[in-house]
């Protein structure tokens, strides 16, 4: 008894505990690493972001080389007036001449001259739109009719600003779609500064047949660096695919672009060995 | 592969080749066992430096040394290491002591020789798992090292069927490989940190009871000359 009395069983405290404890702290790991480290995943978005920020620009610079629009849109807006004008005057010319002519009488001979005065001002005013004093001159012998035709002349004044107004509307869409042609051509330049450099390194190899098109699919880093060139479509001539796909790597980098949100990372570029 | 896929840690681990898998499994569970002991110890070592402090306590503050024999033999389970020590000590001098006419200096002697004892299985319990606690810290980042190796040798492989090479083709495949690195070391820096600790404390506890032993016996052989 004594002697077996020194080898009592040993118990460590804490075993349940302790148990716990590494459960949790490798579940509060897990956790860290699923929610707390992101890696890379978001940088695509970013990209985009900036890309929209910076679009708007062009189209506020390219207002100036619009007015050569100006006068493909004109035509159009000869039909809207016709159009506009013919159920405005009908109900407004009406009340208003029932007023004016129970007030005329009383001062006749100066209310004529002020009438051929507005006659005379009207055309002159009507004169930098080109074609509304042309309706006009017609109605103007008719006279009696005087004051409801100065408020017509008015009328139209008024629809034909109303008119502009759209008309500077629709130019200012078109100016929209025209910066995105613009942009489109920018690009064009762009690829085609691409071209340049890359065909300045092309050693064209000397048995070509016609003049077949090799299309490549390139990745480029912001850089400019050409991360991998993939042949797309192939010019059947397999040592001119080869000569291209050397000097598109002997290009690294590519030139850049002048604006950098033109930059793509994806770029699909054509070859023909004549061009 | 383009360079903006999906590089979280669940695909990474999802998306490796099942050796690397398997080695992640290993080092996972490694990992975890570590934790479990290196929890364990902390309670235990704690719990063994706070019995010794209260038993000391006891001891020096001259209170009667059959009453603590008495209290240690009563509540055993509870009784910390020096207080094993100190009964186990005491007992064998008081039997020694019964058998009169021998050499004083047997008592005494003999009461040492227990306490050594006692002393050894105790160390042998406190530092139970340790040496696990070390195995975890020396190996695990060799064995997290073999699955990275094995992960880069198979994307390399994969990268030599491709015409144009390229770090896109490539780093998916080696931080697959990383994550191994990654969990071995997670395994191995705080078994290392653990061990070095609980190492420290342990050899001051020894000391402890080291120097209780011996002025334990310089007591009782003061005793024994008196009874003599």
């Amino acid at each position: 008894m004594t002697v077996a009395a020194g080898a009592l069983p040993y118990e460590e405290p804490g075993k349940v505990s302790s148990a716990v404890l590494a459960v949790l702290v490798h579940v509060l790991l897990a956790l860290f690493l699923f929610f707390g480290v992101h890696w890379q995943n978001r940088q695509p978005e970013a990209v985009t972001v900036e890309l929209w920020n910076s679009l708007p620009a062009p189209v506020v610079q390219r207002v100036e080389p619009k007015p050569q629009i100006k006068p493909e849109p004109k035509p159009e807006p000869k039909p809207e007036p016709k159009l506009e004008l013919k159920p405005e005057p009908k109900p407004e010319p009406k009340p208003e001449p029932i007023v004016e002519k129970a007030i005329e009488p009383p001062k006749p001979d100066i209310a004529l001259e002020k009438k051929k005065e507005i006659k005379k001002e009207v055309p002159k005013k009507a004169e930098p739109e080109p074609k509304k004093p042309k309706p006009k001159p017609k109605p103007e012998p008719k006279l009696n009719l005087d004051r409801t035709k100065d408020i017509r002349a008015q009328l139209e004044r008024e629809t034909a600003e109303l008119n502009q107004q759209l008309e500077k509307d629709r130019i200012l869409d078109q100016m929209r779609r025209e910066a995105a042609m613009f942009a489109a051509k920018a690009d064009a330049a762009y690829i085609a500064k691409l071209k340049g450099k890359i065909k300045s390194n092309i050693v064209l190899p000397p048995d070509i047949a016609g003049n077949p098109e090799a299309i490549f699919d390139v990745v480029q880093l912001p850089t400019g660096e050409v991360m991998s060139v993939r042949l797309r479509k192939s010019s059947g001539h397999k040592a001119y695919d080869a000569a291209v796909e050397r000097a598109i790597l002997k290009s690294s980098p590519l030139p850049r672009p002048d604006r950098p949100e033109q930059f793509q990372r994806g770029l699909e570029i054509k070859f023909r060995p004549l061009d | 592969m383009n360079v903006t896929q999906d590089l979280s840690i669940l695909s990474l681990i999802t998306n490796a080749s099942v050796p690397v898998q398997l080695v992640m499994l290993l080092l996972l569970s490694v990992s975890f066992m570590s934790w479990l002991f290196i929890f364990r110890k902390l309670f235990a070592i704690r719990q063994a430096g706070i019995q010794t402090e209260k038993f000391e306590r006891d001891f020096w503050s001259g209170s009667d040394m059959n009453g603590l024999y008495q209290s240690a033999v009563n509540d055993r389970h509870r009784a910390g290491s020096l207080e094993r020590i100190f009964e186990a000590g005491f007992r064998e001098f008081a039997k020694l002591r019964a058998q009169r006419g021998a050499d004083p200096s047997i008592p005494v002697e003999g009461a040492r020789r227990a306490m050594r004892a006692t002393y050894q299985r105790e160390m042998d319990n406190l530092e139970r798992h340790l040496s696990f606690l070390a195995s975890v810290g020396s190996v695990s980042p060799y064995v997290g090292l073999f699955g990275t190796v094995w992960g880069i040798m198979n994307s390399f492989r994969g990268l030599a069927n491709v015409n144009s090479a390229t770090l896109a083709h490539v780093a998916p495949g080696i931080a697959e490989a990383l994550i191994a690195t990654a969990i071995g070391l997670f395994a191995a820096i705080p078994a290392v940190v653990a061990y070095n600790r609980y190492a420290h404390d342990i050899d001051r506890l020894a000391i402890r009871f080291e120097s209780f032993i011996e002025e334990f016996s310089n007591i009782l052989q003061r005793q024994s000359g008196v009874g003599k």
